[in-house]
């Protein structure tokens, strides 16, 4: 379960990535557009464009092994939340202004290091018809945070 | 279509950081944000090795590798497929990696925390673009191979060494938009580079030195390899560097810290290239910009090119210098200048010379300075040549590699800027005259 602090974290204008590996081992992922926290703490949900993942899809469901990282571009602050039994979930229509706050928020933490609002705006394109979530119950969360600390992990969620 | 990764090396310059997916033995994913990838060729890239973390133990166990890069300037995404080979900890491609490692670092306010522990060289097995929409590329500053064109064709019309180099800074800044720049060339014999030339500072700079090894410049001429940092750093800006270096090599005496190196006091950006010919290291010329993250690839790749016509262009107007007969010397005694004396002192053991108090120059070009105003004040000596100059016992050229033509191109920059009233001026292939307004009276020590 993660804590209310990293759960809050999570939701902020972070840069999203999510990886699941294919059965030779190798890795796939994509760029999340924003996420959810579920059930208190116990599960998180990630959308993605479905036409961006679709071997991160083929491998979560082959797998259900994710690993998921958040940082945040002001602090260098990156968090790693890993989990097993990740699932494919058909996004809810109800979710976009999700999707749409976390644009905001990360066009607000990366346009003031100089970023350009419509480079960032593009990347997080997000056609509504093309979504997808993918939900899991974090089982391990890492401090990804630069630094000696790096890697060790938080307490058990 | 398949993309090729020379196209798209805007995304490795970490603007908006990679990330670094690998799987363990169990097949459970990690992910990892990078500060860097490093280009080598189409089919190769490194990755900095700053820690022992789980990326590094999953690539150690044989875990296939992806990346995930987008590019700042268009919005584009790429998954890279990279297979691990092997990992260097000393060399070009580790010292490239450590001096970008380095303003990256100052850059994020981890000076303290990032540290290159190796280069991981990876074999780029495929490029995959993410689907989705992406902004036009913006237009270059600059056609590069336009100024390419222009600059060398440039370079071709010079009929001289040191009308080379002001052609070659001049083109820098003409033809690739490269306000502050300054070229310095290799003192092999001293393990130093000294500024024969430079442009956009206040000072010229001219006769400052370098070691060898020490900051951008230093390192870009040990290595022979192009040096590029992207945000300011003072681990490789050149003062302090220069200053440590100096004290732990014990040459303080030798190099030449009395003529202050130019420079732009905080550079987001510097770019060093060496110039060589025929696999020997000539010089380095040396660009720097306030902007972050100004220099990239493609800036990088063009300098290198020009820096290569400049290398031979340097290498044949040298040897054309050595190739005339010795010319019969020019006395004339009937030579005549009036007004105050000025004053020429000259300490034997550091070959330094000083007008009327003020330092000058020291080393090869001190000495040489000082034979040929004995010469001149003895017998009115006025016309002189390089292999005259080269078998001169009172100038103890270092050898072959001495770069002489480069060491009157240097001290005659010197005497000019100091307008004391001793001129040099080439009077054809490998010879030159001397003329001075005021008599001379020379001291010894």
């Amino acid at each position: 379960m993660l804590d209310s602090e990293s759960a809050a974290f999570i939701q902020t204008g972070v840069s999203i990535s999510l990886a699941a590996c294919g059965p030779d081992r190798l890795p796939s992922m994509s760029r999340g557009l924003g996420c959810k926290v579920l059930d208190g703490g116990r599960q998180v949900s990630i959308f993605l464009r479905r036409s961006q993942s679709l071997e991160l899809i083929e491998n979560i469901l082959n797998s259900s092994r994710v690993a998921n990282v958040f940082s945040l571009p002001s602090s260098n602050r990156t968090l790693q939340l890993k989990g097993s039994d990740a699932r494919i979930v058909p996004f809810a229509a109800e979710d976009l202004c999700i999707i749409e706050r976390h644009v905001a928020d990360f066009v607000l933490e990366v346009v003031p290091l100089g970023m350009s609002e419509a480079v960032v705006r593009a990347i997080l394109a997000c056609p509504p018809d093309d979504l997808v979530a993918v939900t899991y119950s974090p089982a391990a969360a890492f401090s990804q945070t630069p630094g000696p600390k790096a890697g060790e992990p938080l307490a058990a969620p | 279509m398949t993309v090729r990764l020379d196209t798209i090396r805007e995304c490795l310059e970490g603007v908006i950081p990679g990330h670094i997916a690998t799987c363990d033995a169990e097949g459970m994913p990690n992910l990892a944000y990078l500060s860097q990838v490093q280009f080598i060729d189409n089919e190769h890239v490194a990755l900095s090795y700053q820690f022992f973390n789980r990326t590094r133990q999953n690539i150690l166990a044989g875990s296939p590798v992806r990346l995930l890069l987008t590019s700042h300037l268009t919005g584009a995404q790429y998954r890279l497929t990279l297979a691990y080979l092997r990992t260097e900890t000393a060399g070009p491609l580790f010292e490239q990696m450590k001096a970008k490692l380095a303003g990256i670092a100052s850059h994020e306010g981890m000076s303290e925390v990032f540290r290159l522990r190796g280069s991981d060289v990876y074999r780029l097995l495929g490029i995959e673009q993410v689907p989705g929409a992406t902004l036009a590329l913006p237009p270059p500053a600059v056609n590069y191979l336009t100024a390419l064109r222009r600059a060398t064709g440039r370079l071709a019309g010079c009929g001289s060494l040191a009308r080379l180099l002001e052609t070659a800074l001049d083109c820098l800044g003409s033809e690739f938009g490269i306000g502050h720049v300054m070229f310095l060339m290799l003192d092999e014999s001293r393990g130093c580079l000294y500024t024969l030339a430079s442009r956009g500072y206040p000072q010229s700079g001219v006769g400052s030195e370098i070691p060898v090894g020490a900051g951008v410049i230093g390192i870009c001429a040990r290595e022979r390899i192009p040096i590029r940092i992207g945000f300011m750093t003072s681990e490789y800006g050149y003062g302090r560097t220069i200053r440590r270096s100096v004290e732990a090599d014990g040459q303080g005496d030798s190099l030449e810290t009395a003529i202050p190196l130019p420079g732009l006091p905080e550079a987001g950006s510097q770019m060093a290239i060496p110039v060589t010919a025929f696999d020997r290291l000539l010089g380095v010329l040396y660009m720097e910009n306030v902007a972050d993250l100004h220099f990239g690839y493609d800036d990088e790749d063009a300098l290198v090119a020009f820096a290569a016509q400049l290398g031979l262009a340097m290498h044949h107007h040298q040897q054309a210098e050595e190739l005339d007969e010795e010319a019969p010397t020019t006395e004339n005694p009937a030579v005549q200048v009036a007004g105050p004396p000025l004053r020429v002192r000259h300490f034997a053991a550091t070959d330094s010379v000083f007008l009327d108090d003020d330092y000058l120059i020291k080393g090869v070009a001190g000495a040489i300075l000082w034979t040929l105003l004995s010469d001149f004040v003895e017998r009115r000596r006025t016309s002189f040549t390089n292999k005259g100059l080269r078998v001169d016992p009172r100038i103890r050229l270092p050898g072959v590699s001495d770069n002489l033509e480069a060491r009157l191109v240097l001290l005659q920059r010197r005497l000019d800027e100091r307008a004391a009233g001793i001129h040099l001026a080439k009077t054809g292939r490998g010879r030159f005259s001397l003329a001075v307004d005021r008599p001379l009276q020379l001291i010894s020590g």
